[in-house]
């Protein structure tokens, strides 16, 4: 017994002792995934993007995340079963489609989204892409992980990817932030003449000075060259609100905030058709309309918006209008939309 | 004997372990780091956003939905022995976020006020002069209109005279650079503690412009209103020292 005794007190003793010391605890180390690191830079005009130092972007975890946002498996078990996130998001439209799915508005492009920090019409989720992924997986798909889990392909994937094969939801949405944030536009018409690799014809010279002068004020939510400030504005689409018109109000509970969306970016506009938030414009035409002459005033109307003499719309000629739309159709990036990077890997 | 000698052991061992960090010298409170804080008021009351309630100079109601604006070449200006000191930024600051910027240094003497742009110095106001953050995309100054950045992006709504409309008093171009004068003496006593800059959002409306809405709510690219913004900013900030 004794024997025994003595070991035991010492070791109490020596455990005792080291409580004491309070500054040498020792942390786990951040888990850092395996995997190749990722450069997801976009030319010399595009901001930086933050990435979160809890999930680098690398080569297998873009590949993960695009495998998942091409597959069914995802929705398996869930209200959107048999769909995948490319069942909504084409990538030849510029990863949307044109209609509206019922009880939803206007499906939102997914591009150039690493740059984002609001996320849906009305900025319902604000952060990372990890945290607007958290309720995609957790709440759209609800995915079910046990069928991820049994797959024979998925384990190995995430192992390489995310350092583990055990698959939770947490790690989906992790592959898939990362895959959203390698979906980058930045090879359009514009995109040439900003590097100064072309010219741009009469037209579209004429309808950029419109768009980034006063004239046309479209600088102001859609600057370059993301072309969204993502901020949420009431552009005078309606003057009484109700249901999903409400917008980030329905979020925030401002009256100030009364019909703002998200100003949604213009890349590749001319493919994203119809637009707002509830498809009610089939054409680009239609929409610079609203803005020429269709403006309605209530008291959140953004103040952008409420320029002297031109309280109902910009008064712009037809052949403005025209030049205006011409620009547009610039920021098409025929690049973005058929790099097989980018397409489904099944 | 072995019964008696063991919580000697054991007591020994706990004491000597737990001494041994009284027995360190103390460590010295680390000096805190020089910050320069804005403050946002309306005439002595804190800035509360997207609320009806603020009456300018003119006599209009007005609500604040967006303060953006940049601060750059703050002087210090010494007295009494002091020299001048320049603390460069620039800053950007937005009204509805953080407010607080870490400074590299702040110098301790008297002074009898400071200078400072509202805005850019024009070496920094040129297209993509300033890194491209989210914040400054934002802020550009479209190149057909001179490019550059805004100085400042002051929005919100207003009524007055049974009008009621949107305003956005944008400052942008160097010939419209407001250069405030901060007259008020005040003394750093130590290499920390806080410059603090308080914006007063009325001054905007009142001298030497009384500012009317109603007849120019929207500034940008309007040199007459843009001139008379620049002239009533010089004297919106002021100045004051917290250790």
């Amino acid at each position: 017994m004794r024997k025994f005794l003595l070991p035991g007190l010492l070791l109490t003793a020596t455990l005792l002792a080291s409580s004491c010391k309070r500054d040498t605890v020792d942390l786990p180390p951040i888990s850092h995934p395996s995997g190749t690191p990722l450069d997801l830079a976009g030319p010399w005009y595009f901001p930086q993007m933050t990435i979160p130092a809890n999930n680098p972007t690398t080569e297998e975890g873009v590949q993960l995340g695009r495998r998942l946002y091409y597959d069914p498996i995802l929705s398996t078990n869930g209200p959107m079963a048999g769909r995948s996130c490319s069942s909504c998001h084409s990538q030849e439209l510029g990863f949307t489609v044109p209609n509206t799915p019922a009880n939803f508005l206007n499906v939102l492009p997914h591009v150039n989204l690493g740059w984002s920090s609001n996320f849906l019409w009305n900025g319902k989720y604000q952060g990372t892409l990890e945290d607007v992924m958290k309720f995609e997986v957790e709440e759209f798909f609800a995915v079910d992980v046990s069928v991820l889990q049994q797959d024979p392909t998925y384990p190995q994937l995430f192992q390489h990817a995310l350092g583990s094969s055990e698959i939770t939801q947490a790690a989906v949405g992790k592959a898939l932030a990362q895959w959203f944030r390698s979906m980058i536009s930045a090879n359009s018409r514009f995109d040439q003449f900003r590097r100064y690799e072309i010219s741009l014809t009469p037209s579209e010279t004429n309808g950029m000075l419109l768009y980034l002068t006063e004239a046309g004020d479209c600088f102001h939510c859609h600057g370059m060259p993301l072309l969204t400030d993502n901020g949420f504005h009431n552009i005078g689409l309606d003057s009484v609100f109700t249901g999903h018109d409400q917008g980030r109000f329905l979020v925030t509970g401002n009256p100030a905030d009364m019909g703002a969306f998200k100003a949604p970016t213009l890349r590749n506009i001319a493919q994203t058709g119809p637009y707002m938030h509830d498809g009610r414009f089939t054409t680009l035409e239609e929409v610079i309309e609203h803005y020429n002459s269709g403006v309605k005033h209530s008291a959140s109307l953004d103040p952008i918006m409420t320029k002297p003499g031109k309280e109902t719309g910009l008064n712009l000629t037809p052949q403005q209008k025209a030049d205006l739309v011409a620009f547009l159709h610039t920021f098409t990036d025929p690049t973005f939309l058929t790099d097989t990077a980018l397409a489904s890997p099944f | 004997m072995l019964r008696h000698l063991l919580p000697t052991v054991l007591i020994a061992l706990l004491v000597s372990g737990c001494k041994k960090d009284e027995a360190d010298p103390p460590t010295p409170l680390p000096t805190p780091t020089p910050t320069l804080r804005v403050n946002h008021v309306v005439d002595g009351q804190p800035l509360v956003y997207d609320t009806l309630r603020y009456i300018n100079e003119a006599g209009a109601f007005y609500s604040v939905t967006r303060v953006e604006y940049y601060l750059s070449e703050l002087v210090l200006i010494g007295t009494g022995g002091t020299a001048n000191d320049t603390l460069h930024g620039p800053w950007y600051v937005n009204a509805a976020g953080p407010t607080d910027f870490d400074l590299s240094r702040l110098r301790a003497g008297t002074y009898s006020g400071a200078t400072m742009l509202l805005g850019l110095p024009p070496a920094l106001n040129t297209t993509g002069a300033l890194p491209n953050t989210l914040a400054n995309i934002n802020m550009a100054w479209p190149d057909p209109m001179g490019g550059g950045y805004h100085f400042i992006k002051f929005e919100g709504h207003f009524t007055t005279g049974g009008t009621s409309s949107g305003y956005a008093m944008h400052i942008g171009k160097n010939d419209f650079l407001p250069h405030c004068d901060l007259p008020q003496a005040f003394s750093i006593t130590g290499s920390g503690g806080k410059l603090l800059l308080t914006f007063n959002l009325n001054e905007v409306f009142r001298t030497p412009n009384t500012y009317a809405l109603a007849a120019g709510n929207y500034s940008m690219g309007n040199m007459g209103l843009m001139t008379q913004l620049k002239e009533n900013c010089t004297n919106a900030f002021t100045i004051a020292y917290q250790p």
